[in-house]
């Protein structure tokens, strides 16, 4: 669908976002981490002071949607239908969209968990609904990425990139059912809305202000977003597998 | 929600617009929503209100 460069726009959007970055990175200053407030990612590449300032900006949203009545089940499906459109942002080559419809399912998927908490609705049903819809909501937005990159070797690192983030998630779940609690990995959901929301955001960005100089659209930030997401999913689930198998051997009769 | 609060989502409505500037043919919407950020922005930024007690009546 993009068809025109819009330099001037994106440098307008690079001002706002530069601003936002400034005002962000003082909030950040700020913010004080409570021990055993937050829990233990292990070498998350989000830290603890990162999720607290995050969580601190959006309890507002979240204590408006209580005041609402909004029920985060309402969140979780927003989210997949968020993710969905994320999905068609990519295939339709909407790159600077699809980042943001990215990162706003991300927020909708910290605040449902916080809805439920603030509500007293956070329990087993939740939480199974929560991990079910949130594999879908990835899929389909990795759907979407494998529709951008259909005909080029890219594509099979979207396929890495996606299989990676399911084995991230299904390594835990199947962990945590043997009795083995896995909290660690570089390459945890918010991670990876980060990764792939930023990177497609900066893409969108880097594509319209080069493309009076390149004649077309670059989208090498997008590809380059897609290798880093899909090198530290595998990782984390390589090591995640490790650290459960190391427990479990541990454990294990002999 | 308090001035503080509207920040998040002036940002969110800003990107939106800029999104839609930036990769679609809906540039009317585009423009509507970066007036609403705006608006929403500026808003954000007035100083939280305090409690006010004029001189008079204070004991």
């Amino acid at each position: 669908m993009p068809v025109e460069c819009r330099p001037g726009t994106a440098a307008v959007a690079v001002l706002v976002i530069g601003a936002t970055i400034v005002l962000a990175l003082r909030g950040l200053a700020r913010v004080q981490v409570e021990p055993g407030g937050e829990p233990d990612t292990g070498e998350a590449f989000i830290g603890p002071r990162v999720r607290a300032w995050y969580r601190g900006l959006i309890e507002p949203i979240e204590e408006q949607l209580a005041d609402w009545g909004t029920r985060p089940d309402h969140l979780t499906y927003t989210q997949l239908a968020v993710s969905v459109l994320a999905g068609l942002a990519f295939a339709s080559r909407c790159v600077f969209l699809a980042g943001w419809l990215t990162i706003f399912a991300g927020t909708l998927d910290i605040l449902d968990g916080g809805l439920a908490r603030r509500t007293g609705l956070a329990g087993p049903h939740g939480a199974f609904i929560d991990s079910v819809v949130d594999r879908w909501a990835e899929a389909a937005t990795f759907l979407g990425l494998g529709v951008f990159f259909r005909g080029s070797a890219m594509l099979v690192v979207v396929a890495l990139a996606a299989f990676s983030s399911l084995m991230v998630s299904y390594v835990r779940a199947r962990a945590e059912g043997l009795g083995v609690e896995l909290r660690s990995g570089s390459a945890q959901r918010p991670e990876r809305f980060v990764i792939l929301g930023f990177g497609a955001w900066i893409s969108g960005l880097v594509a319209h202000l080069t493309c009076p100089l390149l004649g077309r659209q670059s989208h090498l930030v997008l590809a380059a977003a897609v290798i880093v997401l899909a090198a530290a999913a595998t990782w984390t689930a390589v090591e995640r597998a490790r650290a459960a198998a190391a427990a479990l051997r541990v454990g294990a009769p002999r | 929600m308090t001035g503080r609060g509207l920040r998040p989502v002036a940002f969110l409505v800003a990107m939106l617009g800029f999104g839609l500037r930036l990769d679609t043919r809906w540039q009317g919407t585009a423009m509507a929503l970066l007036a609403v950020a705006a608006v929403v922005g500026a808003l954000s930024l007035r100083p939280a209100p305090r409690a006010f007690v004029s001189p008079d009546e204070r004991r």
